[in-house]
């Protein structure tokens, strides 16, 4: 390199495959230690700490030019959604009083029943981020992490559905693996027959699945599916999917059966993160 | 392709040489690219232009860029992909290797046909990081990404020129005239 202006007179250095050997060797012994033992957590956690203000900042000008859009709306729409919103509101206010009456009761049978009371959750919004572009798994950035108390393992959802489920937690961001993706799997419930079943991920966005379902299974297209709540990590009652197609067992002695989910994976802005609450303090209303 | 290629930078090349603070803002530039918030339908064509960015500097600059800094980007693309720590700091890491290794060689090339040699590499590299990937996790890979590495090799036409002019580097060698 006759013009490289740091070009030493002596070189002093290692060769470029001894070097490179050694950089082999850090990086396989970092893909090991990440993918089997998830030692890394700091580094990652650190270095996220860094890059995230720096992704908000590139992220501004979009965003400013989201509210400017937004800005810009007319009048008679802003009076359209308004008086929507406002016959939405009193629709699930009158659902609410209904639902206040079901849940002392369910409290009143409960107690007949000598039964512990449904564990609570507390849901705390955070904004969707941003996508990560992993060909490998469906996950999303929340903005809200370590600092928010956010913690791993707790359940996401959306004003429709399950979301997913919170796989790490960063100082000021979370990640969330989202029910698509085809290492995720929830206990759900059929809403129609009380079936116990598991939700699996396919990784595609529009699609989940119901593997190893029993040949004779009592699960048609149109049933909707709840979680189950047996597994400790969603709390019961909250819709996942509805069944779209049943496959019969072809080369497998099980069933099939897929599903669309109901949460808006991937299309909403803005979640909640369920925070589960001690078991002892009953939620209210 | 002419054998008279000058000892010592002529011209502009010569008043313009490639420094580490040109080779550092373009390298972050890059990466702010892929750091902005692209949207989901086209993540798996985005190129990566961090990788295409260094390995220019690796081929007209190789003291001011190599493995070193192959190994921190490909660190903080992996954090910043939620990927496994080291995969694309590996990828990043063989790639510069690769062109090391040929950078005489690949040096004296105009970039048109830079791209016909550097092709296999940027296609290679997402080649690498989904098998890798798939190696250390289960489920499946997104096959779709190996398209990202054909807009690469595409874009390194118009990417090799804008750094060329940055560096005061004469678009096509061929033309530089020596008595």
């Amino acid at each position: 390199m006759p013009h490289a202006p740091q070009a030493p007179l002596f070189v002093r250095e290692m060769g470029l495959p001894t070097r490179f050997a050694l950089y082999l060797l850090v990086c396989l012994l970092l893909l090991a230690l990440d993918a089997r033992y998830s030692a890394l957590a700091w580094l990652r956690g650190g270095l996220n700490a860094v890059l995230h203000p720096m992704q908000r900042v590139l992220a501004a000008p979009w965003e400013w030019s989201q509210e400017v859009a937004g800005f810009l709306i007319t009048h008679a729409e802003l009076k359209r959604e308004n008086d929507r919103l406002r016959e939405q509101r009193d629709r699930m206010r009158i659902a609410q009083q209904d639902r206040q009456t079901l849940f002392t009761e369910n409290e009143r049978l409960r107690e007949l029943l000598a039964l512990p009371p449904r564990p609570g959750v507390a849901p705390q919004v955070a904004e969707i981020a941003q996508t990560v572009p992993s060909p490998f798994s469906r996950k999303v950035i929340i903005n809200r992490g370590q600092a928010h108390g956010i913690e791993a393992g707790w359940p996401v959802v959306d004003a429709t559905g399950l979301v997913g489920q919170v796989t790490r937690s960063f100082p000021l961001t979370a990640e969330v693996t989202l029910l698509t993706d085809s290492d995720q799997a929830a206990p759900v419930q059929n809403l129609r027959n009380g079936l116990r079943l598991i939700v699996s991920g396919t990784g595609s966005d529009r699609l989940l699945e119901v593997r190893f379902l029993d040949m004779h299974a009592d699960i048609k297209p149109g049933d909707l599916l709840y979680t189950s709540g047996i597994d400790g990590v969603y709390p019961a009652g909250i819709p996942v999917a509805q069944v779209v197609q049943t496959e019969p067992p072809r080369n497998t002695p099980f069933a099939r059966a897929f599903c669309r989910p109901l949460g808006g994976v991937g299309r909403y802005r803005h979640v909640a993160v369920l925070k589960p609450l001690p078991k002892s303090e009953p939620a209210k209303p | 392709m002419s054998a008279a290629k000058p000892l010592l930078p002529q011209g502009a090349e010569l008043a313009a040489p490639p420094t580490r603070a040109k080779v550092m803002v373009s390298l972050f530039a890059a990466l702010c690219l892929t750091l902005l918030p692209w949207a989901d339908g086209v993540r798996w064509l985005l190129p990566d232009l961090t990788l295409m960015v260094l390995l220019y500097w690796c081929i007209h600059a190789p003291r001011l860029a190599g493995l070193g800094i192959a190994f921190a980007l490909g660190l903080i693309t992996d954090v910043a992909h939620g990927l496994l720590l080291g995969l694309n700091a590996l990828a990043y890491c063989a790639a510069a290797f690769v062109v090391l290794l040929l950078q005489r060689r690949l040096e004296g090339f105009a970039p048109p046909a830079q791209t016909l040699q550097l092709a296999p590499l940027l296609l290679g590299k997402e080649v690498l990081v989904l098998t890798l990937g798939l190696a250390f996790t289960r489920g499946e890979a997104d096959w779709r990404y190996l398209a990202a590495g054909l807009l690469a090799s595409l874009l390194w036409l118009p990417l090799a020129l804008l750094l060329g002019r940055l560096s005061g580097r004469p678009a096509l060698p061929d033309k530089t005239v020596i008595e």
